[in-house]
């Protein structure tokens, strides 16, 4: 493997990136994708599936044929006298009546169900008598829309109330906005695409709910981790900090997705490549999409709109100030203390006291664990400074 | 060697994870109406769109008139149908309405009754005014009946002005009638002419013109001389002192209980070859509307009710109980304002206000009785005993499963059309096979590509990976066979899907064990040390995270109906299995393979590779002064 190419950094938690400094251009791109969904809600809508939006029902007797030969003939006289309406589902009924097959297509006006039912008629040599067709109302009813809209919203409630507890408003702030932010993306998505929504579709946004929050859950752990108590350290900003549990968590994240998006690879495939359509690829590709953009989120939104908010904090903005201007002396004074910076150069950021000092600081990433080591067994923290910390306030 | 402080004992956590096992496969194998072979007690209950299932036709039969009822209702009772079915259990039922009239409900499995789903239960209190026999021609008036069929006035003569009091509504022409007919609807017209009859009926409550008309042919069918005898009576003919009157009333014991609906309460009260039997096979709606007088039966005997004055809408919990004589009661709570319409409705029959009802309908302590009736049936009709201003029960001869059954029927609410059940039928799956198979197969492929990955990745570590995600989805497997039986969760594609999500997840809280304990490693800490370390960290971020999941799947499992509910059950069973497998099975064996020689070598475990890659010096993971990068 490379010796110290990006896999290798990452692997070891050591990719230096600056995702926090950059932070002005994640929030412009989500600004601009939030914009076009909104667009695309208003302008394009969705496409709702029969579940939906209800459609008709016709009902053969089983005497024409096979179900499969049934459903074939249903789809010609669809393509014909239907205006492109669809089959929806085909199913055999049994009962004391006889057996029939009753086919749902997607919504008919009157006449079209008619002309259908009369073509139907023709093509198995039935009288159109025997042939019933009726409207049936949508089967996910506006009922279990509602509710399911209902317990996000109660959702949202009790977790940011969980997050508060367990971390801090703050937090709890960042991570719902980032968590609407990659509903509105995935939903954009969806509605740019002109996917079909169906309950499918409905249940897969209700799993990726859980899914961003985890991983957004993962990698605040980790910073609140990193910034405990980093106003007693001369080392870091808080963004840098936080950067630095972004980078030591990015392959946990990347690991996570990539375990988590193979199962969602292996619905999607078997749902839409071998199966064609119906609910596997419907959940599949919500659930594809959703955690994706929740990966993504939870990288690039999550955090740097968590040090967005900490930055207001006066203790954090005294700190950095008193940070930056330490820096800045040595940098007037003396040589930079450790290192050249390297890999977080690469970006086009502009030059802002704190970017500078962001880049100059990334190579700490690396060095900091082997400064840490001589420290032995004891102050396991990761936390705070590493090895340039004196250790006066722990020991 | 003894474990420091905190130390866990990996063994007994194992043992932990084995009883549950044993219980839970036992459980599988012989509790709650496991039956048949070995295998089809290891089979869980699939859903609608997987195995097909049972369908019933409800049919719209509200309107007497013939009328379909309007979209609202028709949707307000599919709704109401709905959460219904849904409420016997984690099944995903699919109700929808098809053309004007019907109501379709689907339930996966072959062979269900669910002909307890479509009867309405239209909940009415009504007091009970009178009392006749109800078992047909030779009808012997009760003793208490005071009415000897010459006298037109019982001893409630002044009924007719007290059910006016009682009713803004009611025409005060009754009261010039003799008393004995408080009902306007009931106003025995002189003049046996049917054009006659809707007059006083229309006065208080407009009858539909349908009703007319069937009246009408009523009585063709009858004859006039038997409508005319009936439309005459003022109270439950004596047809043991009138052999004349009984034979010109026969033909109405040979109505259809359809036909016997629409005739007017008093004539379905007064006739006396109008039996019983006939009565309570009356179409469903027969009597609800709550502003019209009514007839039913009791244990044979037949009552006129009054108006209803409170209405299953007006009850907002029913459960069942035990009373202190351990007898199966049905306890209601009101809503704010049914409260205040039942202590009203109790007060008036306490103190018998008016004495509107009849003597013969007088309890033992000459308190009224008020009768609560379920669709055309008297459920029972208590004496009231006192103004009732808290909770109530329902008595009668309930045992615990028709209490249970009665309270879950007024419970999820009234139905505003009613419905008669066509028949049932069995309909096949609406995916069917291939769509189990593709799923489970995907289950399949994703499980084998996650496993390769964590081979690849946290090379011999993957197979810790590997085993509790086997029996993860033990678990998980055996968990849905049992439920499946005991709370009739049933498994549809959709949370197939779901629990192929879970896969990931499941496997997730491995990645940020094993990326903890990389940390910790490349801090410098031999991987024995290692572990718990990593452990106490990744238990925090694990149980963080995963409350989350659990959190929103216990709010989507309560508030929402259908297919999301059982989708969240789905979520929350697979994620709280999760979490019992990381706790009793992953952290005791990776304690336990901490102590092994193989772990210690970074080629086997895949933690290796964390220190910088120089062959010669993996060797000194142990050593705690690595070389610095």
């Amino acid at each position: 493997m490379a010796k110290s190419g990006l896999a290798n950094r990452l692997y070891r938690g050591e990719a230096g990136l600056d995702i926090v400094g950059r932070r002005k251009v994640w929030f412009t791109v989500a600004g601009v994708l939030v914009l076009l969904a909104i667009l695309s809600f208003a302008l394009r809508g969705f496409s709702l599936g029969i579940e939906f939006s209800g459609g008709n029902s016709f009902q053969v007797p089983a005497s024409v044929g096979t179900l499969e030969q049934t459903e074939d003939k249903v789809r010609d006289a669809l393509a014909g006298p239907g205006g492109g309406a669809e089959l929806v589902t085909a199913q055999e009924v049994g009962g004391p009546s006889g057996d029939f097959y009753e086919l749902r297509t997607s919504t008919l006006d009157a006449g079209e169900s008619e002309a259908v039912k009369l073509a139907l008629a023709e093509d198995f040599g039935l009288n159109p008598d025997q042939i019933s067709a009726n409207q049936v109302s949508e089967a996910w009813g506006s009922q279990v829309t509602s509710r399911a809209l209902l317990g996000l919203v109660i959702f949202v409630a009790l977790v940011t109330l969980y997050l508060i507890l367990r971390f801090e408003w703050r937090m709890a702030a960042a991570a719902v906005a980032s968590l609407f932010l990659n509903l509105i993306i995935t939903a954009g998505i969806y509605s740019a695409v002109g996917f079909e929504v169906t309950p499918s579709t409905v249940i897969g946004f209700l799993t990726i709910l859980g899914f961003a929050l985890y991983d957004v859950v993962v990698v605040f752990d980790k910073v609140q981790e990193n910034t405990r108590g980093i106003t007693a350290s001369n080392n870091q900003t808080y963004g840098e900090a936080a950067n630095l549990a972004v980078n030591q968590s990015l392959m946990r994240s990347l690991n996570t997705s990539v375990v988590a998006l193979l199962p969602v690879g292996g619905l999607l495939f078997i749902g839409a490549g071998l199966l064609g359509a119906g609910t596997l690829k419907d959940l599949g590709l919500v659930l594809f999409v959703g955690m994706a953009v929740a990966f993504l989120t939870s990288i690039s939104l999550a955090t740097p709109l968590l040090v967005l908010l900490k930055n207001q904090e006066p203790r954090i903005q005294a700190h950095n100030k008193r940070i930056l201007a330490r820096r800045g002396a040595i940098a007037r004074g003396e040589v930079t203390p450790k290192g050249t910076p390297k890999a977080a150069t690469e970006g086009d950021e502009p030059v802002d006291p704190e970017q500078a000092a962001l880049a100059g600081v990334a190579p700490k990433v690396g060095a900091r664990p082997a400064g840490k080591r001589p420290t032995g067994a004891r102050g396991g923290r990761p936390a705070g400074g590493g090895g340039s910390r004196p250790g006066g306030k722990r020991r | 060697m003894a474990p420091p402080q905190g130390q866990m004992r990996p063994g007994r956590q194992l043992a932990v994870l084995g009883v549950i096992f044993v219980v839970l496969y036992l459980l599988v194998f012989f509790a709650g109406g496991a039956s048949g072979g070995w295998k089809d007690r290891l089979e869980p209950k699939l859903g609608l769109d997987l195995v097909g299932g049972t369908r019933l036709t409800l049919e719209a039969t509200n309107t007497i008139d013939g009328r379909p009822p309007s979209a609202e209702s028709l949707e307000e009772a599919r709704r109401i149908i709905e959460n219904r079915v849904n409420g016997l259990g984690v099944a995903e039922a699919e109700v929808v309405t098809e053309g004007n009239r019907n109501i379709v409900i689907s339930l996966p499995g072959e062979n269900r009754d669910l002909t307890e789903v479509g009867t309405a239960a239209e909940l009415r209190f009504r007091k009970v005014l009178k009392v006749t026999d109800g078992s047909g021609a030779t009808a012997t008036p009760p003793s208490a009946t005071p009415a000897p069929s010459g006298s037109p006035a019982p001893s409630g003569s002044p009924a007719a002005s007290p059910s006016a009091s009682a009713r803004a509504t009611a025409s005060p022409s009754a009261g010039g009638q003799g008393g004995g007919a408080p009902a306007p609807s009931a106003t025995p017209a002189p003049s046996a002419s049917a054009s006659a009859a809707p007059a006083p009926s229309a006065s208080a409550e407009p009858v539909p013109q349908g009703i007319e008309e069937q009246r009408k042919a009523v009585e063709q069918k009858v004859g006039a001389a038997a409508w005319q005898a009936a439309n005459g009576l003022q109270a439950p003919a004596d047809v043991s002192a009138d052999p004349t009157l009984a034979e010109r009333l026969k033909p109405f014991g040979t109505l259809t209980p359809r036909e016997i609906a629409v005739l007017p309460a008093n004539m379905q009260f007064n006739v006396p070859t109008i039996t019983c039997e006939q009565l309570d096979d009356r179409p469903a709606g027969s009597i609800n509307d709550e502003k019209q007088q009514a007839v039913a039966c009791e244990t044979g005997a037949k009552y006129l009710l009054d108006v209803a004055k409170v209405l299953g809408t007006d009850v907002d919990d029913a459960n069942p109980a035990l009373d202190q004589t351990g007898q199966w009661v049905v306890s209601l709570n009101f809503t704010g304002d049914g409260q205040s319409k039942w202590t009203a409705l109790t007060r008036e029959a306490f103190n018998n206000e008016g004495q509107a009802c009849d003597a013969s309908a007088l309890g033992q302590d000459g308190k009224c009785r008020v009768a609560v009736v379920l669709d055309n049936n008297v459920i029972s009709s208590p004496e009231i005993q006192g103004v009732l201003t808290g909770d109530s029960q329902i008595t009668g001869s309930f045992n615990n499963r028709t209490a249970t059954e009665l309270s879950s029927q007024l419970r999820y609410g009234a139905l505003p059309v009613t419905f008669e059940p066509q028949e049932q039928q069995n309909v096949s799956a609406t995916l069917g096979e291939s769509h189990l198979r593709a799923g489970l197969l995907a289950a399949g492929i994703g499980m084998a590509l996650v496993i390769i990955y964590a081979f690849f990745y946290y090379r011999l570590l993957g197979s810790v990976i590997f085993l509790s995600l086997v029996l993860s989805a033990l678990l998980v497997f055996g968990a849905l066979v049992y439920l499946g039986r005991q709370i009739g969760f049933t498994l549809t594609l959709a949370g197939i899907a779901g629990m192929i999500v879970s896969l990931g997840v499941a496997a997730d809280s491995f990645v940020i064990y094993f990326e903890r304990l990389k940390d910790e490693i490349r801090e410098g800490r031999s991987p024995r040390s290692a572990v718990p370390r990593a452990w106490v960290r990744a238990r925090r971020t694990i149980i963080s995270a995963n409350a989350i999941t659990i959190l929103s799947a216990v709010v989507l499992y309560i508030v929402s109906v259908g297919a999301v509910k059982g989708f969240a059950f789905a979520l929350g069973l697979a994620t709280v299995l999760d979490l019992v497998v990381v706790f009793l099975f992953r952290h005791p064996i990776m304690t336990m393979f901490a102590r092994t020689r193989a772990f210690l070598s970074p080629r086997v475990s895949g933690l290796g590779r964390v220190l910088p890659a120089k062959g010669t010096e993996q060797a000194s993971t142990r050593n705690p002064r690595a070389k610095e990068a």
